[in-house]
């Protein structure tokens, strides 16, 4: 403690601008950790805390995939003599004037015994249920939503249904709490009839919410159940459709781990960097404080619990960034859950879990006194009387430099192993680790034989001042290689980042040629994942005969369980989509898969369903139905985006046997030759635009659509991006800082002997630039590898699509100015505060 | 005078005899028609006496256990053509249709959603429901001046685990019904200003409390006929999608 106050303390207050740059690395790395993590804890929490809340009293839930089932089920439900109560429902978001809003279409008459209505005011024409139910504009609103849109009993809501624009009548209003606060409050009460119209979803019911006679266990309620209703419907506790929301956010959960764990790499490197040149920076204090009788581990422990501070701090800070971070992340991975899955959820508030917390804390701290134990220990080893000695104290020795190289020529060997037997997860993700391993072993050599190779360019550019910058380089690699470590760690990043981005959107684009080519698109909604509102299949007919249709197909995209999983089934006439944009098979022969699917014989799998679900060419799935179990064999495997769970095309005849659903989502229309989309389009608009709830979207709306829904995805991968380039700018002006500090000496000697500011400033501006440039080109290098991976963990656990390998060009290029911008700006402070520092004080330094 | 005597015999032995079923088939026997007609009007006194108005039209055909019942609601303006299909069995609970003019489509009422208000009155869906008297069992509580305080518990699934009913001596006409669950008393239904229709003693007045709600509803009959010409096709899912 003494030693901390009489030796780490005046050190630490002389480079508080340094320290405080060395703890934004793992201030970053907690911080994204915390916030991506909470950010997805808190949507999950919302998610769970709405189903909840939607629930009531609900015991289970009777459903089977998004198509739902006939009413009849109902009536079957509710024969059972352990059902004490059994209520319809029928949910979906829909967006309104006044926002996106939670629909919960239920029956007045049986749902109370389910959930609890609190309506507000006194007046009992509210609690009429029958002027709610013989009114089917009908809505009851939450007491939060009425007066955040300043709504009263009586107001008028205007709305987009399946019948047209139709104005609906505000009837109720519920007290907060309990089911008003559902979905941030954002939840209106429908009649089940009424939203089975306006949604246009025929008679048919999402799900059954059901109670239990007292008598009556879950188990056996479900056992029942089940026997009664076979085997294409789900009997399952409302909690259930929590797993179901994580399984689709496991995605994001692992992009956040991954960018966590890079961060506090890189931050790890910046701590380490740091205390390596301090260990270096302060051998003559070390020095005396031997001499003086400190013992080896007195001075391991001083600057472990150095480490120690800095790491409580930064992580401390970081949590505190964290939070920051997750209420803006929030809100935008609920944004694409509620757009791409239309998953009704909302995270007003933020889930801070203690454990999460402490544990990014400790995930700090420890990263923090990870990196310094080798420059502890390297002080701890530090013999007084060389200690005393100046000068030279930052080469690297040759032996040492041998070792690393035979430990990264190992790690580079074990990892060109474990791609051989990557098939393994453990040993596959091994081999990603040694090759990271393996660049950062090789770092210092790489940077002292760039520096040697660059020094000559230097020199041409400025003799004296490219000299020194050089040398400054070659003389210190200890204190350079550090930075371009974490350097080419972020540039690395950003490179295997922008590199998936790029390949993605290459293969999306060939998908879209192909798959997405009719010339109009007839959709419910203006987000073509909506599946909240439906068509009835009579429209193709009527879209048929618009003049300048020459072919419309009819597709319904549902979203069901299949091995175990959510996978969207998309039903659609096998023989026209083979006809007008057939995929080419990854696996299967081209005309036996269409043709078997046409007929409804087999299915086929999206490639992604086939890497997330397990599944193999030729194997016979089972898919539930109402109507029975389907058992299809997998006729072919096609590249297909529709979804990022898999997919599986199903021949619409099929489909419509099986789930008892003639409707359809999408109709998607092929023009005659000389037909004009705008007057096609202005036809059906025309034609039926007032009479129900329709959007005509052009082939560019459409595949602007998805890649608007693509930047949106990616934009997480941009978050990633830029918090590799500020850790990685953070490294330079680390680094420079440092350098300055370290050479104050040398640079106020050469101001003495009548060397120019401009020159210093040049010396130290083109050694910033230097370091950019080693950084940057070993970055690139080592992106291309880690493109790899990133592209065979993309495929093997994120979308499970192979989206061939596409180096990055543009990225790499727009990154040179980038970086050597950002380290020309990192430079610049240095330098002026080694031009205008006192000489005398630069003189006595060290 | 032979029939008078004969009819004096009777009473004297129901009223000797005290049984309660008798006395519940001779109450039923009494309400015997082959139809009913009348136009209800509806009051909820809910919290702070506020009072809703509703009126109806109700037809009923058949007797106690074999009836068909069609309602439909006239007032006000905004339930105007909501109807509502009851049919009786004699030996199981009714069967219930909703009819939604604005939505055009019927709404079986499930046998568990029975409990619930009835539209937000204080009548159960199950209290519209005409049962015949062989359905509950029957127990005699007291014998008082003018009435006899009767236990009935239902043999079938009801809402209700036990009612008490008064029944006037003088013209076996119930006076008040209370019902109540496994909690304790739910309901308590008085029928007041009884006038003689067609040979028939009739409640014009009928109020309803519902205890745990604590509120009031009252139903007059207006225009009560018996015995009028009704067809049974007028009493089915057609005709009552098919309205008024």
């Amino acid at each position: 403690m003494r030693l901390l106050r009489l030796i780490s303390w005046p050190y630490a207050r002389k480079h508080l601008l340094r320290w405080l740059l060395t703890t934004a690395g793992i201030v970053l790395g907690v911080g994204v950790f915390v916030g991506m993590h909470t950010a997805n804890q808190s949507v999950s929490a919302a998610f769970r805390e709405t189903i909840d809340k939607v629930a009531g009293t609900t015991q289970l839930q009777v459903t089977a995939g998004e198509p739902g089932f006939g009413e009849e089920v109902l009536e079957k439900v509710q024969s059972l003599p352990d059902v004490r109560a059994a209520s319809p429902v029928i949910e979906a978001t829909v967006s309104t004037g006044k926002g996106n809003l939670l629909i919960l279409g239920v029956d007045m008459l049986g749902d109370r015994s389910l959930r609890t209505y609190d309506l507000d005011g006194t007046d009992e024409a509210i609690d009429d249920p029958l002027v709610f139910l013989a009114q089917a504009d009908s809505l009851i609103v939450t007491k939060t939503f009425a007066e955040k849109n300043g709504l009263k009993i009586n107001s008028r809501m205007p709305m987009r249904t399946m019948q047209g624009d139709r104005v609906f009548t505000v009837r109720g209003i519920m007290k907060p709490g309990g089911l008003a606060s559902a979905f941030g409050g954002d939840l209106a009460i429908m009649d089940i009839y009424a939203a089975q119209m306006f949604f246009g979803r025929g008679r048919k019911f999402d799900r059954i919410d059901l109670a239990l006679r007292d008598d009556v266990t879950l188990a056996q309620g479900t056992a029942k159940l089940r026997a009664l209703l076979g085997p294409g419907y789900e009997v399952d506790p409302p909690s259930s459709r929590g797993e179901q929301f994580e399984q689709t956010a496991r995605i994001y959960s692992l992009a956040s781990n991954i960018t966590s764990v890079f961060a506090l790499f890189i931050g790890m490197f910046i701590i380490y960097n740091t205390f390596a040149i301090a260990v270096t920076q302060r051998r003559s204090e070390i020095g005396i404080l031997r001499a003086l009788g400190a013992t080896r581990s007195q001075v391991r422990t001083l600057f472990l619990v150095e480490s120690l501070i800095a790491g409580t701090f930064g992580s401390a800070l970081g949590v505190l960034f964290g939070i920051g971070m997750a209420q803006a992340m929030a809100g935008y991975i609920g944004g694409i859950l509620t757009d791409v899955y239309g998953v009704a959820q909302r995270a007003d508030g933020l889930d801070l879990n203690p454990v999460l917390l402490g544990g990014a804390l400790a995930m700090g701290i420890v990263t923090s006194l990870f990196a310094a134990v080798i420059p502890a220990r390297a002080a701890a080893s530090v013999d007084p009387v060389k200690a005393l000695q100046k000068g030279r104290n930052q080469a690297l020795g040759e032996g040492e430099s041998r070792m690393r190289r035979w430990a990264a020529l190992a790690c580079a060997a074990a990892s060109a192993v474990a791609l051989i037997f990557s098939r393994n997860t453990v040993i596959f993700y091994a081999g990603f680790v040694l090759s990271g391993i393996t660049a950062v072993l090789l770092a210092p050599s790489l940077t002292l034989w760039l520096s040697r190779a660059l020094r000559p360019v230097l020199a041409g550019i400025r003799p004296v001042e490219g000299t020194l910058a050089a040398d400054s380089l070659i003389q210190g690699p200890r204190r350079t290689s550090g930075t371009v470590a974490a350097l080419m760690l972020s540039l690395a990043l950003v490179i295997a980042l922008g590199g998936l981005a790029r390949s993605s959107y290459n293969s999306l684009s060939d998908w879209m040629r192909i798959a997405l080519n009719p010339d109009l698109f007839v959709t419910t909604a203006q987000n073509l994942t909506a599946r909240n509102f439906v068509f009835p299949a009579s429209l193709g007919v009527g879209l048929r005969a618009i003049p300048g249709v020459a072919e419309v197909q009819l597709v319904r995209s549902v979203r069901v369980t299949v091995k175990g999983g959510p996978v969207m089934l998309v039903a659609l006439d096998v023989a026209s989509v083979e006809r007008r944009a057939k995929l080419p098979p990854v696996e299967g022969d081209q005309a036996d898969m269409y043709r078997r699917t046409e007929r409804g014989e087999a299915v086929l799998a999206s490639e992604n369903f086939v890497r997330l679900h397990g599944g193999r060419l030729g194997e016979i799935l089972e898919i539930p139905a109402p109507g029975g179990t389907l058992r299809l064999p997998i006729a072919g495997v096609v590249r297909d985006f529709s979804d990022q769970q898999g997919s599986l095309l199903i021949s619409r005849d099929a489909y419509m046997r099986a789930w008892h659903d003639d409707t359809v989502n999408v109709f998607r229309l092929y023009l005659t030759r000389g037909a004009r989309e705008a007057e096609v389009r202005q036809r059906i608009l025309d034609a039926f635009g007032k009479q129900q709830r329709l959007f005509v979207l052009t082939n560019k709306d459409v595949r602007d659509y998805v890649t608007r829904l693509t930047d949106q995805w990616f934009g997480l991968t941009y978050v990633q991006i830029a918090v590799a380039v500020l850790v990685a700018i953070l490294g330079i002006v680390n680094a420079l800082t440092v350098s300055i500090t370290d050479r104050r000496r040398e640079l106020g000697v050469l101001q003495a002997v009548g060397g120019l500011r401009q020159q210093i400033r040049h010396t130290v501006w083109m050694e910033a630039a230097a370091i950019g440039f080693i950084g940057l080109a070993l970055g690139l290098l080592l992106g291309a590898v880690e493109l790899y991976y990133a592209i065979e963990i993309s495929r093997r656990d994120l979308v499970g699509i192979d989206i061939g390998y596409s180096y990055p060009v543009a990225t790499a290029l727009a990154l040179a100015p980038v970086i050597l911008g950002a380290a020309f700006l990192a430079a610049l402070g240095p330098a002026e505060s080694a031009v205008r520092g006192s000489l005398v004080e630069a003189l006595e330094y060290e | 005078m032979s029939k008078l005597l004969a009819a004096w015999l009777l009473a004297a032995s129901l009223a000797a005899a005290q049984d309660p079923r008798q006395i519940m088939q001779e109450v039923q026997r009494r309400q015997q028609s082959q139809s009913q007609h009348y136009e209800g009007t509806l009051e909820v006194i809910g919290h702070g006496s506020r009072i809703a108005t509703k009126r109806w039209v109700f037809d009923r055909i058949g007797a106690f256990g074999n009836s068909k019942g069609m309602l439909r609601f006239t007032v006000p303006a905004e339930v105007k053509g909501v109807g509502l299909l009851i049919v009786n069995h004699p030996d199981r609970a009714s069967d219930q249709w909703l009819w939604r003019p604005n939505i055009g489509r019927e709404q079986r009422i499930a046998l568990q959603d029975r409990s619930t208000r009835f539209f937000g009155t204080d009548f159960s869906f199950e209290d519209l429901e005409e049962r015949d008297v062989a359905q509950f069992d029957y127990k005699l509580l007291g014998d008082e001046k003018e009435t006899w305080k009767l236990q009935s518990t239902p043999r079938k699934s009801s809402q209700y685990t036990y009612g008490y009913l008064w029944v006037k001596k003088d013209n076996y006409t119930v006076v008040k019904v209370e019902s109540y669950n496994k909690k304790g008393l739910v309901r308590a239904i008085d029928y007041r200003d009884f006038e003689l229709a067609k040979g028939i003693w009739t409640a014009r007045t009928i109020e309803v409390t519902d205890v745990s709600r604590n509120s009031r509803t009252t139903l007059k009959y207006d225009k009560l006929e018996y015995n009028v010409p009704m067809k049974d096709d007028d009493f089915t899912l057609d005709a009552l999608r098919r309205g008024p």
